[in-house]
């Protein structure tokens, strides 16, 4: 199908592209590596009046990851960028490889940080580990920015926390704590050009002591209609040494808050059972890489 | 409304008129008249349509074109020499059988060589990895990823461009 008309635009500064984001407001799309966006316009599943193209906003495109600091990362942050970034693969080992394994090389090349998250799509790939990392998303309209944790951001199928004229502008991540390690695992029908079944990222902090666990947080994708940060997996795990009937029970504890459902991916059963074999599998990568083995 | 833009592509600088809907594969294919890239599932599923932008490999079904102002645009017809022999990936790829419809070809040489320009010496496994948003119906992609493998070679000593 051909796409409906549209005006377009190309804005070069982040102020320009919030004074079109607040003059359009929800008529306008944002195109960032338009990898879902194109696609649903071509479905005239969506139609919308103006498309902003954020492409020619350099500071849109910047990572700053400095030692020590954390890193901020612009919303249209190419995914083969975080794939390829060597500061990103040696502070946030698991963001890295989610984004290496999102879709093909040509779409990693194309597609966005931000589109990512905003497509809102339960099987995103980034969402997972970037909430498992505790990482804010900064929203920028005309009238200033706010700062939200990603996993209230994202609040349905498709559906975000954004106010009209709002956008998306970058993340901020937190700087790792000492001892600590994130490592993120999926499941899908294939290797390439898949859509996850289900994925996971556990991020995992030691006590001084190095082998008490001080905080862990394990995030579940596609198995909620958005990023499920499991509640049950702290409560059992903070404050333990870790043995292998506490992995056990914590990899139940993250299958019996999964809700997810039958579709032409996987069934909803099949989708449990993953959660239970990648919970456990994370929990025993991240403690060996917290504690240095 | 139509608008004036420039493209460069191959090193050329061509003037269109286009439609802001206008994609990028059916200005290349019909306006420019260059139609060695190919438009398999216009969905970016396939990557028969794969060119580089900026040298980067990007699907031409699902970009605009008017998107691509100001950018190095290159298609398979941007790589042989202008005394018309071929370049070395193409070479290979004929050397070993890697064709056998020749639909698929375009997009595996332009996202082949994106591989070989960021990695000259690739493994067979991350030659897969990056190929794998290319897909050959004729199934031949054992001869592909040789004929991948071998070029690298070359490109190792010779350092092509």
């Amino acid at each position: 199908m051909v796409m409906n008309h549209f005006e377009y635009f190309a804005p070069r500064t982040p102020a320009e592209t919030l004074e079109l984001l607040g003059r359009f407001g929800s008529k306008a799309k944002i195109l960032a590596g338009g990898t879902d966006l194109m696609i649903l316009m071509k479905n005239r599943a969506i139609q919308p009046e103006c498309v902003i193209d954020i492409n020619q906003v350099q500071d849109f495109r910047t990572i700053m990851c400095e030692p020590g600091q954390g890193a901020v990362i612009g919303t249209n942050v190419k995914l083969a960028e975080i794939q390829f970034s060597e500061a990103l693969q040696a502070k946030y080992p698991a963001l890295s490889y989610a984004a290496g394994e999102v879709g093909s090389a040509q779409v990693r090349h194309m597609a966005s940080l931000g589109g990512n998250t905003c497509n809102a799509s339960p099987a995103a790939e980034t969402p997972t580990p970037l909430a498992a990392l505790g990482t804010k998303v900064v929203l920028s309209s005309q009238s200033g920015d706010r700062e939200l944790p990603l996993e209230q951001f994202i609040t349905g199928v498709r559906q975000l926390g954004l106010n009209e004229g709002e956008m998306l502008t970058r993340f901020i991540l937190p700087e790792p704590a000492p001892r600590s390690a994130c490592r993120y695992a999926y499941m899908g029908r294939r290797d390439a050009m898949e859509i996850d079944s289900v994925n996971m990222a556990v991020n995992l902090e030691l006590q001084p002591d190095g082998e008490t666990i001080r905080n862990i947080k394990l995030v579940m994708g596609s198995v909620y209609p958005r990023p499920l940060v499991s509640q049950e997996v702290p409560a059992l795990l903070n404050g333990q040494r870790l043995i292998d009937e506490l992995i056990e029970t914590a990899a139940a504890a993250a299958q019996g808050e999964a809700k997810p459902i039958d579709d032409i991916r996987a069934t909803a059963e099949y989708r449990r059972e993953i959660v239970k074999v990648l919970a456990r599998r994370l929990i025993q990568e991240t403690y060996a890489a917290a504690k240095g083995v | 409304m139509k608008q004036l833009i420039e493209l460069n592509i191959n090193g050329r600088n061509y003037e269109v008129a286009v439609n802001p809907r206008d994609l990028l594969i059916d200005v290349i294919r019909k306006k420019i008249g260059l139609t060695g890239t190919k438009k398999g599932c216009g969905e970016g599923d396939c990557g028969a349509c794969t060119v580089l932008i900026d040298g980067k490999p990007e699907l031409s079904c699902i970009k605009l074109a008017i998107a691509c102002q100001g950018q190095k645009i290159t298609t398979i017809e941007g790589l042989a020499q202008e005394d018309g022999s071929l370049h070395p990936l193409q070479q290979s790829f004929v050397d070993h059988g890697a064709v056998q419809c020749g639909f698929c070809t375009p997009g595996m040489i332009m996202s082949s060589k994106a591989l070989l320009d960021r990695n000259p010496n690739p493994s067979p496994q991350e030659i897969k990895h990056e190929l794998s948003g290319n897909i050959c119906r004729c199934t031949g992609y054992k001869k592909i990823i040789e004929a991948v493998e071998a070029a690298a070679k070359v490109w190792s000593q010779e350092g092509v461009k």
